[in-house]
């Protein structure tokens, strides 16, 4: 036992034993105690519920369209029906799986323990946000479905002011008001992070998933805002014909990209950037090491939630900017890179000479690190003035982004759900059937977007319903590929929930890993700490394995 | 200044160390909220700067038809009312609750008299045919037609800030509501001064509004 585990044994809390009347979920049973509790861990689960439902929702729509592109002559569905098929994909994946999905499920239940605190600093104002969140979310998808909105998830103007015939005002309206639900968390954490670390607790002690949530949030409370007076603007547009982005009315249309992706492009890196913080703590904890160059990976988020702001222009090299201007964003788009290979590189560091354990989080994480490799890489193909030329809105770029959104955050989500499991539920999963998900999903992945690059490159058109015969094959491998990943996400799912009855009990630390998580009970109690933590240690202290070697 | 000075501090919650931690917490998130607002209202300033910059011709005519004078007196409105919500705010932390509530009031006051001042502003353009997006209304300036985006923006700028005063005022007067009982500054009197912060910042946000809309140009 190293020294930080022994001054932080807490006495009195005792050993975990299930079913124990005062840990979070078991304090109080009733409706009413989780959709009024204004404890972080509950709202945590809260959202790890709601996600989950719109993450099953973005699925199947993914998977219609996956199957309308089996076939070349756009026989399986209308016209309109892809359109509406792609957009609720896209608009259910980004705005309500995406963006909450770490921050709000990982975030609220760990950012709190992980700094020391009882709860975030504004408990309240926490549940308000899962509220809205749902209240936004529900009625959007509602409208999307019921309205047929078929603007993708960009709402280009003028398409979705003034051509679509669908219900794009209530769409607006609803991710203008989910905006608030990111904005309230992101002031949250911020917040939180400031006033809440426990005595000894210092910037420089705080794990990496804690820094990854910091910057995660200045993203929010910046670019959010942002989004909002877009939204509203084409609001204003479509609803009262104030003319801001359709020429015809006397707007800009070009105005309406640079204001989206001023908020989108950042978006990227609230997606991006907790999954970042989810590998940080796998991979010390499956390696048994500390993390290599901590301060550098800490900086490393904040560098990218800074430079981020700067780079909205590489969505639009081929929509009239000025030359030099779309050479410099090109610039700025190579250098996110850095701060993005440093934590590559970090990372493998941590586990070269480690004593790995191929547990399912370190499956998923090792994943996670090859394809977000694979993600940024082409990235910087995009980045490159004349190759976007070349592959502007093809495939080539929804295969990309869906190796940083899919391949990385989304495995990154499943590698931190499998690692804190037994904190969050007691329970520890089936370990067979989690590396046969975690195999399933990164061969299925890959299956489904390696074809697109190569599609991309030969120059299918992203958005398109029909295509020529000669791509069908890679269509169809894609196709194949996504029925594998399916699959994949479908386990968890089911032996998740079994293990929830029947898993083994979690002990308060079944990894051997370090962090103020794992040294309460699992689950954890409801104030979560007895009395405050006194840190007076290093994060990712596992000098004592090191030295051993 | 009337009533006896009573005991002011903060009911620390449960989840804080002590009243300094809720205190910084508190005024700490306003700030960040404040941050927020700044980049809801960033990008219509740079839409009106960017036409300014690109069309200064249309600008010129536009800004010859706001209304210089109701926009400066709302300045000054505006500005008394920041002096009267920072005396609300010495008068808390004073415990002087009576003059606080006056001052409140004074304050909330204020701000209706500014939205009245936007609302008779409002007529006047709508007199004047400043509306290009009306339909089956003819519009002044139709012969030039890059004057149209800084109108809408106008329109927009204007109706989000009033949008934000309407809500600083009810928020003012139910905070004045609740802080009428006796034992308010004893429990809560950090929500004055967090209230303030948001006050003072809409009057920010229109000490900008007025110089890159009305004077830009004139």
């Amino acid at each position: 036992m190293s020294p930080s585990d022994t001054a932080l044994r807490d006495p009195l809390t005792p050993r975990p034993t299930l079913g124990r009347p005062d840990d979070y979920l078991h304090s109080e049973h009733t409706l009413r105690s989780w959709l009024l509790t204004h404890d972080h861990k509950r709202i945590g689960i809260l959202y790890l519920l709601s996600i989950t439902f719109f993450f099953i929702i973005g699925a199947i729509a993914a998977g219609l369209v996956r199957l309308s592109l089996i076939v070349p002559n756009g026989m399986i569905f209308s016209n309109d029906t892809y359109n509406r098929l792609f957009s609720i994909h896209g608009i259910v994946m980004v705005w309500f799986f995406l963006i909450p999905s770490i921050p709000n499920t990982f975030g609220n239940f760990l950012l709190p323990i992980m700094i020391g605190a009882k709860e975030v600093a504004f408990p309240r104002l926490n549940l308000l946000s899962w509220y809205i969140f749902m209240v936004a979310s529900l009625f959007t998808l509602a409208d999307v479905v019921i309205g047929g909105v078929d603007t993708g998830w960009t709402f280009y103007a003028p398409f979705s002011t003034t051509f679509s015939s669908a219900w794009v005002v209530p769409a607006l309206i609803g991710v203008i008001v989910v905006g608030f639900s990111s904005i309230l968390t992101g002031l949250n954490f911020v917040v939180t992070v400031h006033t809440m670390r426990a005595p000894g607790m210092t910037w420089f002690r705080m794990p990496i998933f804690v820094w990854t949530m910091y910057a995660t949030s200045l993203i929010f409370l910046l670019a959010t805002p942002v989004l909002t007076i877009t939204m509203l603007l084409l609001l204003m547009e479509r609803g009262f014909h104030i003319g801001v982005f359709n020429p015809a009315i006397g707007g800009d249309p070009v105005l309406f990209q640079h204001m989206f992706w001023f908020y989108s492009h950042p978006a990227v890196y609230i997606m991006v950037l907790p999954g970042m913080g989810v590998i940080s703590e796998v991979v010390p904890a499956f390696a048994q090491r500390r993390l290599f160059g901590y301060r550098f990976v800490a900086y490393a988020s904040i560098a990218l939630a800074t430079v981020t702001f700067l780079v909205w222009g590489h969505h639009m090299f081929v929509n009239g900017m000025s030359e030099y201007a779309s050479i410099a964003f090109s610039i700025m788009s190579f250098v996110v890179a850095v701060p993005s290979a440093v934590k590559v590189y970090n990372w493998t560091a941590t586990m070269y000479k480690g004593a790995i354990k191929l547990r399912t989080p370190m499956i998923f994480a090792m994943g996670y690190v090859g394809l977000f490799v694979v993600g940024g890489i082409t990235g910087l193909y995009l980045a490159t003035l004349g190759v976007d030329e070349h592959v502007h809105d093809t495939y080539f770029v929804v295969a990309h982004f869906h190796y940083i959104m899919v391949g990385g955050t989304s495995i990154a989500f499943l590698a931190g759900l499998h690692y804190w499991w037994p904190k969050f539920t007691g329970r520890m999963y089936p370990e067979p059937w989690g590396v046969v998900a975690a195999l399933f999903i990164f061969i299925g992945f890959n299956a489904t977007f390696f074809p697109q690059f190569i599609l991309g490159y030969l120059g299918m058109p992203r958005r398109y319903h029909e295509y020529p015969p000669e791509f069908q094959i890679l269509n169809v491998l894609s196709s194949v590929g996504a029925t594998i990943l399916g699959a994949g996400y479908l386990f968890p799912m089911i032996y998740l929930v079994w293990s929830l009855r029947f898993g083994d009990p979690a002990p308060a630390n079944p990894w051997d890993a370090k962090g103020l998580e794992w040294t309460i009970a699992s689950p954890p109690p409801e104030h979560n700490f007895a009395r405050v933590p006194q840190v007076d240690f290093e994060p990712y202290d596992y000098s004592e394995r090191e030295q051993r070697t | 200044m009337s009533g006896a000075a009573v005991p002011v501090g903060i009911e620390v919650a449960e989840h804080f160390q002590d009243a300094n931690q809720q205190r910084h917490a508190a005024v700490f998130g306003m700030w960040l909220w404040l941050a927020t607002e700044l980049l809801l209202f960033s990008g219509l300033f740079l839409v009106a700067i960017v036409v300014r910059v690109m069309y200064p011709d249309a600008v010129t005519a536009v800004a010859l038809h706001l209304k210089f004078w109701i926009g400066a007196t709302n300045t000054a409105v505006l500005i008394c009312s920041s002096l009267t919500m920072s005396a609300a705010i010495e008068l808390s932390r004073l415990g002087w609750r009576r003059g606080m509530l006056a001052c409140m009031l004074a304050t909330a006051s204020l701000g209706t008299l500014f939205l009245a001042l936007k609302g008779y502003e409002y007529w006047r353009d709508y007199v004047e045919h400043m509306t290009p997006f009306f339909g089956f209304r003819p519009y002044v300036l139709s012969g030039d037609r890059a004057t149209q985006l800084l109108v809408d923006d106008y329109f927009i700028i204007t109706g989000l800030h009033g949008l934000h005063l309407t809500t600083g005022v009810s928020v003012l007067l139910g905070l004045a509501w609740i802080a009428r009982r006796p034992s308010f500054l004893r429990h809560h009197q950090h929500r004055v001064e967090v209230f303030g912060l948001y006050w003072h910042f809409i009057d920010l946000i229109w000490i900008s509004v007025f110089p890159i809309l009305y004077l830009l140009n004139r």
